[in-house]
């Protein structure tokens, strides 16, 4: 007889990530583990061998709110009508150009690849921002998670003693707190927005340290008895939410630049998006697998060139201080950083000599672990009008970063019965970025 | 792949074939007991496939869950110690016909209705009111589903049903989807792009098909929902070829819409009187004389179409009291995805068509059977049998609603709850009431469980070192818990009534003599000592889960 939960269709990769799917939580508990030993002759499987080649990588994603433009960072026009008065500079890569706006950056373009030809079509803030983060369309009926819930998913550890989504968002315009979407909250991310550091991270001052501790090992003693004999995925998330944390609250201090030599703030600087990659650079260090740090505002309706030279300043700083820490650390082989929007700015520059939203032909950038440097994939036509050459979309960009990163984009969830793969269905990685 | 494409083929097939043998009528007699034909068929299964059940949960261990499930709170002391006390051979029954006829029942199942039907939309107070409105008379499923989709806006309480379409009319999509799911058990939202590919039930047709009933649906200027008077739902097929959708409910029966020929003057007309609707907050819209909405519910509830209708609720209702469907998972109500006790779920289906939807009445049937009342606990040797057999309970993870209000009972000094039981049940209902409002802030801090839900750690920080948590839960005043203990001066005694307040049991030996040890450690601040022990004990999952 058929039996229900075997549903899917019964081939032995279904059975893989759906165990997968499950595992998180179950590898946090023992008890919970070993229930799950009917599959463990996925352990001879090659997915598996993949599952370890993902470990201890991390991401950081350096989200330019409101859509920066592609002509004064990485495609730049110049001498053409839609150009703008910037010129274009050679770059550590031969045959790369990149925007004089990015002076740093160019120094480090042998370590970075940039994709020149996204054509993403939606050119509304909020409708443009839910599909990078997500990399697919909205669909009735499902909330699909943002890319740092499924990094903190198939990256993060069950069992982690620090945060594994952290996001920081600052300015007013534009917030977004991201969406774990169907895998829970689980995996939402620690939004950070006035303060610097997580909510209730930090001990009260009316309960002393000693029985801070104590209670929390009172309680560990009372809830083994009920837990013994009762199996549950859901039982075991409680039990390791609870044991993650007095470790957490330890990595308060990774919130804390103070705790950084003079000469390494010294150089991030006072300003505060690179005192922010500062932030993410400690955090990933201590084994955070994603960090959003979103810089705003890049919507420039108007003075686009004003505000481009203002903001790639403090980009250019920002993200080259953190590719060459990173780099000096060790820690670039582990770490992708992705500079992306929502969208990016009309070829056309309008009356007020702003540059509008364009979703069309614009541009990302991708630096660190699984990445070919010195790439510039993609091409534009001379005017930025539309792509010429090599479109990528949202999903393809998607499946690019998660084989980067050792994660298989076709790996599956399953939301009820029905199989969402973790790059939007068909996606292929851009193999030419790609290592 | 095509291998397996053809090995699914047959196992549909074989499917449907079972099926449609037990539907004709081999099933018990209508007329037997709910909980008897329950534990009749769940026992079947474990007999045929030689599965030993877990055992029956002691009186206490059924209290708590019989509350929860019921009254969606964790009994007082004084209700504990009295069912505990009670000798009755029929103090069950006594206890689950008390709590259904109790006011917690209709909150409660207001509250679950509410998280099902609005999840999005948490605590939309309109809802709930009609919800509570309707939870109170037992109004018939049958009946509540018409006040939601075809509902009487000049009826104050049908009007606030009607919140079900209203917070979703701005997608046609939703519209279609969570109608769907939530009143037929079915997901179309496959069927949307291609055929469904596990369901040979679900084409493109039933999507646009179910789609076209809500397809003219408009908010007006004044909040009110109003139907047009012409338009189709025209699709593309996978193969390109474009198609007009026809009024098409799930089992593939049709409502015909009377023809029509309108000139272009009379479109023009028709389209005006509903710009002037969506403009004008004085206008009335008039009813059209082919209603899609109607249709739909005459074709989702006459002697054909009822069957999915029925069985989604019964499958519902025991999925909330299991934690896991007789079909599974809920929302895939169709031929490839079987029943684990097909015969169960028809019954079930055939007895509230015959009961006139009355959910109490299932619901009643569950909380006596044997199989609701196993324990959650394997203390065997091999491994636990699938949880389709229902042949041990599972943990479920408490609702926000349930946690927020049980964790404000447990925090109150215990006696508080004594006056209660002397007073009419209306004073009751009215501090059920306060309840409710006062965990408000509570309740929304918590998401609403899903299948696998994880725990995130905001939680187990928010109760570790929120300020929130040390004022409403830990405050030593004499109107809470805290405070009560205080005045206890013999530790024994003091351990016993936290552990009847918070985990409605007395404290195992081992417990009592580990939080004996403990208190005396700290003797030199007993009332730190107490809030530490407190703590740890409200934090736990045996307060989280209702197991």
């Amino acid at each position: 007889m058929k039996r229900p939960g075997s549903i899917f269709c019964g081939s032995a990769d279904h059975g893989l990530s759906r165990r997968a799917f499950l595992g998180a939580g179950a590898a946090a508990t023992a008890g919970t583990f070993a229930a799950d030993m009917t599959q463990l002759d996925a352990l001879k499987n090659e997915a598996v061998a993949g599952e370890l080649k993902k470990q201890g990588k991390k991401v950081i994603l350096l989200w330019l709110a409101g859509g920066a433009s592609q002509f004064e960072t990485w495609d730049p026009k110049p001498g053409r009508p839609t150009g703008g008065p910037f010129r274009a500079i050679q770059t550590a890569s031969t045959g790369v150009q990149i925007s004089e706006l990015l002076p740093k950056m160019s120094q480090h373009m042998n370590k970075t690849a940039i994709i020149r030809s996204l054509n993403t079509r939606v050119g509304d803030h909020g409708g443009g921002a839910a599909l990078m983060e997500t990399g697919r369309k909205k669909d009735p009926g499902i909330l699909y998670p943002d890319l740092g819930a499924v990094a903190a998913r198939e990256l993060g550890r069950a069992d982690s003693q620090v945060p594994d989504y952290v996001s920081m968002y600052t300015s007013t315009e534009g917030r977004r707190k991201g969406t774990s979407g169907f895998l829970g909250s689980r995996y939402a991310p620690m939004f950070l927005a006035e303060k610097q550091i997580p909510d209730n991270m930090r001990r009260l001052e009316t309960i002393s340290e000693l029985d801070h501790k104590d209670r929390s090992e009172l309680r560990s003693l009372l809830s083994k008895q009920f837990v013994q004999g009762r199996k549950s995925d859901t039982l075991g998330s409680h039990t390791s939410a609870y044991q993650r944390v007095r470790g957490l609250m330890a990595s308060e201090q990774l919130f804390n630049i103070e705790n950084e030599p003079e000469a390494v703030r010294a150089r991030y600087g006072p300003r505060q998006f690179a005192q922010q990659c500062l932030v993410a650079r400690r955090l990933v260090e201590a084994g955070v697998p994603f960090v959003k740090v979103a810089r705003a505002w890049w919507d420039s309706h108007g003075q686009n060139f004003e505000t481009h030279r203002e903001l790639c300043a403090d980009l250019d700083h920002a993200m080259s201080t953190l590719i060459e820490d990173l780099d000096e650390r060790g820690l670039l082989k582990d770490t992708l950083i992705i500079t992306l929007a929502e969208f990016g700015r009309t070829p056309g520059i309008n009356a007020s000599l702003g540059r509008d939203h364009f979703a069309n032909a614009w541009s990302c950038s991708l630096t660190g672990t699984g990445i070919k440097g010195g790439v510039a994939y993609g091409k534009t036509d001379p005017d930025g009008n539309t792509v010429a050459d090599g479109e990528v979309g949202a999903g393809q960009l998607f499946a690019t970063i998660l084989e980067a990163l050792g994660v298989d984009p076709e790996k599956e969830y399953f939301v009820g019965s029905r199989p969402i793969p973790l790059a939007d269905f068909g996606c292929h990685a851009v193999k030419d970025v790609l290592i | 792949m095509r291998l397996l494409s053809v090995i699914l083929a047959m196992a549909a097939l074989l499917v449907t074939v079972v099926q449609s043998r037990i539907l004709a009528d081999d099933l018990l007699p209508a007329d037997s007991a709910v909980e008897t034909v329950i534990d009749h068929y769940v026992d079947e299964l474990l007999t045929a496939d030689k599965v030993e059940p877990a055992a029956q949960v002691d009186d206490l261990n059924l209290l708590r869950r019989l509350m929860l499930d019921l009254a969606g709170r964790i009994p007082t002391t004084g209700e504990a110690k009295q069912f505990q006390e009670d000798k009755s051979e029929t103090k069950r029954q006594a206890l689950v016909d008390r709590l259904l006829a109790s006011p917690d029942f209709a909150f409660h199942h207001r509250n679950e209705l509410d998280r099902e039907l609005l999840p999005q939309n948490r605590g939309d107070g309109e809802f709930r009111k009609y919800l509570l409105w309707a939870t109170q008379q037992n109004r018939a499923w049958n009946q509540m589903f018409q006040d939601m989709v075809v509902g009487d806006e000049s009826d104050e309480y049908q009007k606030a049903a009607m919140q079900f379409l209203r917070t979703r009319v701005g997608s046609v999509d939703d519209l279609t989807n969570d109608t769907s799911i939530l009143f037929f058990g079915v997901n179309v939202s496959c069927a949307q792009c291609h055929d469904h590919p596990l369901a040979d039930d679900w084409k493109q047709d039933h999507y646009f098909g179910m789609q076209s009933f809500l397809s003219r649906t408009y908010l007006t200027k004044s909040k009110m929902l109003a139907e047009k008077f012409y338009g189709d739902v025209k699709f593309k097929t996978t193969k390109g070829v474009e198609k007009q959708a026809r009024f098409m409910f799930l089992n593939g029966s049709v409502s015909e819409e009377p023809e029509k020929k309108l000139s272009d003057d009379e479109r023009k007309k028709l389209d005006e009187e509903v710009k002037k609707l969506q403009k004008d907050d004085k206008a009335k819209p008039r009813k059209p004389d082919f209603s899609p909405r109607s249709e739909l519910v005459k074709l989702a509830l006459n002697e054909e179409g009822a069957s999915f209708f029925a069985r989604n609720i019964a499958n519902r209702i025991w999925n909330r009291m299991f934690g896991q469907g007789i079909v599974n998972p809920p929302d895939q109500l169709h031929s490839g995805n079987p029943a684990s006790h097909p015969e169960l779920l028809n019954w079930l289906a055939r007895d509230l068509r015959t009961h006139g939807f009355d959910l109490k009445q299932l619901i009643r049937g569950i909380a006596l059977s044997k199989a609701y009342s196993r324990s959650s606990r394997w203390e065997k040797d091999m491994d636990p049998p699938g949880d389709y057999y229902f042949a041990l309970a599972q943990p479920r993870i408490l609702t926000p609603r349930q946690y927020s209000i049980s964790l404000f009972i447990a925090a109150r000094n215990p006696p508080h709850w004594e006056q209660w039981t002397t007073k009419p049940p209306e004073d009751w209902a009215k501090e059920r009431e306060r309840l409710e409002k006062r965990t408000d802030s509570w309740f929304r801090m918590f998401e609403p469980p899903t299948a696998n839900y994880q725990v995130p750690v905001d939680e187990a920080l928010l109760f570790s070192n929120s300020s929130q948590v040390r004022d409403d839960l830990l405050r030593d005043s004499g109107e809470r818990l805290l405070g009560h203990l205080k005045g206890i001066d013999d530790s024994s005694e003091a351990i016993d009534a936290a552990f009847w307040a918070i985990v409605s049991r007395p404290p195992t030996d081992v417990e009592k003599l580990t939080i004996g040890k403990y208190l005396e450690s700290r003797s030199e601040d007993r009332p730190a000592a107490m809030k530490q022990f407190v703590w740890a004990l409200i934090t736990g999952p045996e307060v989280r889960f209702n197991y």
